[in-house]
């Protein structure tokens, strides 16, 4: 058996460490793979996108909520710990809760599972389109915003979450929809 | 898939499977699709393409005629 591990660039991911998702050797996390917690980490990385998108109003919601010195540091450190809970843990627990089959390219699975990728990815792909309405609406009606600015409202957290919520969403399709997995 | 609108296939599989005392990871692994591949296809929640048919019926040493059907079967005959 050869040890090379192939890298597969398009996709982001290697030949040993999809089987290793696809397989059980990381059994410590069958419990995720239910689909009762599958949806749950669904509506978490829901919130976390949403909490990070927020994060583009923060100077006009700061004057309206009238938030002091001590009350800013709460609202910031609440905020961060959803940004970091929706980026790193959220993604990742995500992805081993699917198998990371939305990621995984075709000649590592099987009919049935590309058949669930593919599907996974139409189903994004018009998920992904109504998102793109809201941005729209949001930038038309909502409050004015600007990309990486330190006085008005920054727009660069409502692009780094559309950008989260675009590679998240077929495993969250997944997540969501699957019996088993 | 979960809530495939499809035409069902229905089998025997299952039956055969356990009459030749083979686990669904056994099976799985002679017909190189992932064990959960081999549930739904049991509980026909999945139609196999004509090569997955051919593959389970010859792990299962029989004809896919036996095996699958369109109607469905009278299982333990």
């Amino acid at each position: 058996m050869s040890n090379k591990n192939k890298i597969y660039w398009l996709e982001g991911v290697t030949e040993k460490g999809v089987k290793s998702l696809l397989n059980d050797e990381n059994s410590r996390f069958s419990w995720l793979r239910r689909q009762r917690n599958r949806r749950v980490l669904v509506l978490f990385m829901a919130m976390g996108i949403i909490v990070t998108a927020m994060g583009s109003y923060y100077s006009g919601l700061k004057e309206e909520l009238r938030l002091d010195g001590s009350a800013e540091i709460v609202w910031l450190t609440v905020a961060v710990l959803f940004l970091l809970f929706a980026v790193l843990v959220g993604y990742s627990l995500l992805r081993i809760a699917v198998r990371g089959i939305a990621d995984a390219p075709t000649e590592l699975l099987d009919e049935r599972q590309v058949r669930v990728r593919d599907t996974s990815y139409r189903y994004a792909y018009l998920i992904s389109g109504y998102l793109l309405i809201t941005l729209l609406l949001l930038y038309i009606f909502g409050p004015e915003i600007s990309l990486f600015s330190d006085t008005a409202n920054d727009g660069s957290y409502l692009l780094i979450a559309t950008l989260f919520a675009y590679a998240s969403l077929p495993s969250m399709v997944i997540a969501w929809r699957e019996r088993d997995i | 898939m979960s809530r495939n609108p499809e035409e069902p296939v229905y089998n025997r599989i299952e039956e055969a499977r356990v009459a030749l005392g083979l686990s669904r990871q056994d099976l799985a692994d002679k017909a190189g699709v992932h064990y959960q591949t081999i549930g739904y296809l049991e509980r026909e929640e999945y139609s196999p393409s004509l090569v997955l048919a051919l593959r389970i019926a010859k792990s299962l040493n029989q004809e896919v005629s036996e095996l699958f059907s369109l109607t469905p079967l009278k299982k333990g005959k």
